[in-house]
């Protein structure tokens, strides 16, 4: 290999990628945030007993799992705009995209953890009189949060990443920064090894963290 | 605007055509990309730190950074670093396999922990060498155990394969972007292509919880 690398070029484009860096941080943290809450009340909606909640929930699930988060995005840029006729922020419609995204997602790990959740619980909450919305929030979420907890991390880390897909329309996040800077100076391999580098850094401790909490629950398990 | 999903008909046979280069690139990743992921699921329980250390390098790093930046990457900096050409199909391809090598590396090695250690203690005591026995008791038992997610995983690739649209491979996502420019009619047509990848990814996941469910219970435990 004889290339010369050169990291210089990069020394006057800190701003442009520390505010990039920003809006993927930003992209990442709302639309965990979205996916969070919402992907609980679409688990509870597959769970429920009538067909006309559970119906259109199941539907929104698949239809997000099935496509491509690419398409996904590309589809709410252009046609949300069209369809409604309203124009929003582009940033606010990543959060939207990436965040309904996120909800399909964490709806089956939350599915999954409330499943977890041994009959005799439910048994008990109504020996003990609890209303559906306390046997709800005090005895299944806490539950079902604890053991769906690496997924929903897991896939937060997969936001983080799917969150680049926003800079091929044009929203100026790390990844689009990057891009741009690369085909400015005519170096993508130091830009696009950098960028990597500064996703790999983000995503990193947090997948350790997954790898921690995964192995105390294990030890739990076998005591 | 009104919406008229007959405009879409006309163009499906340049739609098909999309589909089926998808479809193609999915599958030799996905079967190149398993089996390097087995290899590298392997060589991450060696004892060897020269070969565990860079090898877990490797899959952390292809799991923590986003698909279209190992693209790009493999796309714009491989033919710099090495000194190769590579046509664009390679490239994508090579960067798929990558991706994929990675993430089935840890689908194995979920199945590789739940092989009892008795079956390796056997091994030893019937004298079986490590080729033999990696080959006929490991592979085939870490197979059938891993095919539940590893079909998940090959219908996540069939989804970011739609990311090869970005450097400019002509599959489904690509045509369809394309056709939704130059129609100006991006509501039929995104939403169309959305259709197209749904109905074959869908029947797939399906597939997943059937496999679970009947082979699994009858051959694995």
């Amino acid at each position: 290999m004889n290339y010369q690398f050169d990291f210089h070029f990069l020394t006057g484009s800190f701003g442009a990628l520390w505010d990039g860096l920003k809006v993927t941080l930003e992209l990442a943290l709302v639309s965990n945030l979205i996916g969070l809450v919402l992907g609980f009340g679409l688990c509870l909606m597959t769970l429920s007993r009538w067909f006309f909640i559970r119906w259109p929930a199941q539907l929104f699930i698949e239809f997000f799992r099935c496509t491509p988060a690419l398409l996904q995005i590309v589809w709410f840029f252009y046609c949300v705009p069209m369809l409604f006729n309203v124009f929003i922020d582009p940033v606010a419609m990543g959060f939207l995209a990436l965040g309904l995204n996120l909800a399909a997602f964490n709806s089956e790990a939350y599915r999954a953890g409330v499943q977890a959740v041994p009959r005799e619980h439910l048994d008990a909450s109504i020996a003990l009189g609890l209303r559906s919305w306390q046997r709800t929030f005090y005895v299944v979420l806490p539950q079902a949060l604890r053991s769906a907890l690496p997924v929903l991390m897991t896939n937060g880390i997969g936001s983080l990443q799917q969150s680049a897909l926003v800079a091929i329309v044009a929203v100026s996040d790390l990844m689009y920064v990057g891009k741009s800077l690369a085909t400015e100076a005519y170096r993508p391999l130091e830009t696009y090894t950098l960028i990597a580098l500064i996703y790999f850094a983000l995503s990193l401790p947090i997948a350790q963290l997954v790898q921690y909490i995964e192995r105390r629950q294990e030890a739990a398990a076998t005591r | 605007m009104t919406i008229d999903f007959s405009v879409v008909f006309p163009f499906w046979h340049i739609l098909l055509k999309g589909l089926g280069l998808t479809i193609a690139i999915t599958l030799t990743c996905a079967v190149l990309g398993s089996l390097a992921g087995f290899v590298i699921s392997l060589l991450r329980n060696v004892r060897n730190p020269l070969i565990r250390l860079p090898i877990s390098l490797y899959v952390e790093f292809f799991r923590g950074t986003p698909l279209l930046i190992q693209l790009f990457w493999v796309f714009f900096c491989f033919p710099v670093v090495f000194g190769l050409t590579l046509s664009p199909y390679v490239s994508v391809m090579l960067a798929l396999i990558l991706y994929m090598a990675a993430i089935t590396s840890e689908t194995f090695r979920g199945a590789l922990k739940s092989i009892a250690s008795e079956q390796h203690d056997a091994c030893t005591a019937l004298g079986l060498t490590p080729r033999v026995k990696v080959l006929f008791v490991i592979f085939p038992q870490a197979l059938l155990r891993a095919t539940p997610p590893l079909l998940s995983n090959v219908v996540s690739l069939f989804k970011e394969s739609a990311l090869i649209s970005s450097v400019g491979i002509a599959d489904l996502m690509f045509i369809g972007q394309n056709i939704s420019n130059s129609t100006a009619r991006p509501v039929e047509f995104l939403t169309a292509v959305a259709v197209i990848y749904f109905l074959v990814a869908f029947p797939l996941t399906r597939l997943v919880g059937v496999v679970e469910s009947r082979m699994l219970r009858r051959y694995a435990y």
